[in-house]
């Protein structure tokens, strides 16, 4: 039975690099629409002359408020979305290496360790939007949120395969000095 | 590394080029300078045994270990 290769040029390595690709550009745009409506979320909640802002998107409470619990949510989309572009844009050069068929390149540990802060800090964005959320008023305080062990769990994985990362490029090193 | 690759005084002896040894050997004269410059980590015991072949000399002639206050 034929088996894809995983490294290399045309391999399974080469076609998650391409759907990185896609993504990360996917993300890029998301994160400007974000950044817009911020900005444009801001200049509305101060200026109710401009149009959609008046919004009356939560019962009792008034544009002010409604505004500060959009921009809430926005700016928590924001952090969340720029976490995994962050985590998106390492793992894109991660896999380029293995496309190049060089997965213990020595730049993949900081590689990797950026990736597992990146995993801690969308963990930590969710307790901060429920810390937030205990300023809103009610209707728009989002839910409390659980303890996710397999994201921590994944986070200490990954510092443990950076690690893996670091004495693979030992070992290559030492190969490449080996005559 | 306090083990030292005599290689430079084994080619002055033997009247040879970097060159001309990477040829016989069939090592690249890039390995070869590193060797030379004392900047390998390893050394195979193929390389040994055609270094040896070609300098017509023993692994003792070729490797010397240097005292650790004579480093860095």
């Amino acid at each position: 039975m034929p088996t894809m290769r995983a490294l290399g040029p045309g391999s399974l390595s080469s076609f998650l690099k391409t759907v990185l690709d896609l993504v990360w550009i996917l993300l890029l745009v998301v994160l400007a629409i974000l950044a817009a409506s911020l900005l444009y979320g801001v200049l509305a909640a101060v200026n109710p002359a401009l149009p959609f802002a008046r919004l009356a998107l939560f019962e009792g409470l008034d544009p002010l408020q409604a505004w500060a619990v959009v921009l809430v949510r926005l700016l928590t989309a924001f952090l969340f979305v720029a976490g995994v572009q962050v985590i998106v844009s390492r793992l894109r050069e991660i896999f380029a290496t293995l496309k190049a068929g060089d997965p213990f390149h020595p730049e993949n540990v900081t590689r990797l360790r950026v990736v597992a802060i990146g995993l801690a800090w969308l963990e930590l964005v969710r307790y901060a939007v429920w810390i937030l959320g205990a300023l809103l008023p009610p209707p728009a305080a989002p839910d409390r949120p659980n303890l996710s062990l397999t994201a921590w769990f994944s986070v200490l994985v990954v510092v443990v395969l950076a690690e893996v990362f670091r004495e693979g490029a030992r070992l290559r090193r030492e190969a490449e000095l080996t005559i | 590394m306090p083990i030292r690759v005599t290689l430079d005084r084994l080619l002055v002896q033997r009247r040879m080029s970097l060159a001309e040894l990477a040829d016989r050997t069939g090592l690249t004269a890039a390995n070869l300078a590193i060797l030379k410059d004392g900047e390998a980590r390893a050394l195979r015991f193929s390389t040994l045994e055609a270094l040896c072949r070609e300098l017509d000399c023993e692994p003792g002639d070729l490797l010397s270990r240097e005292p650790e206050e004579r480093r860095a």
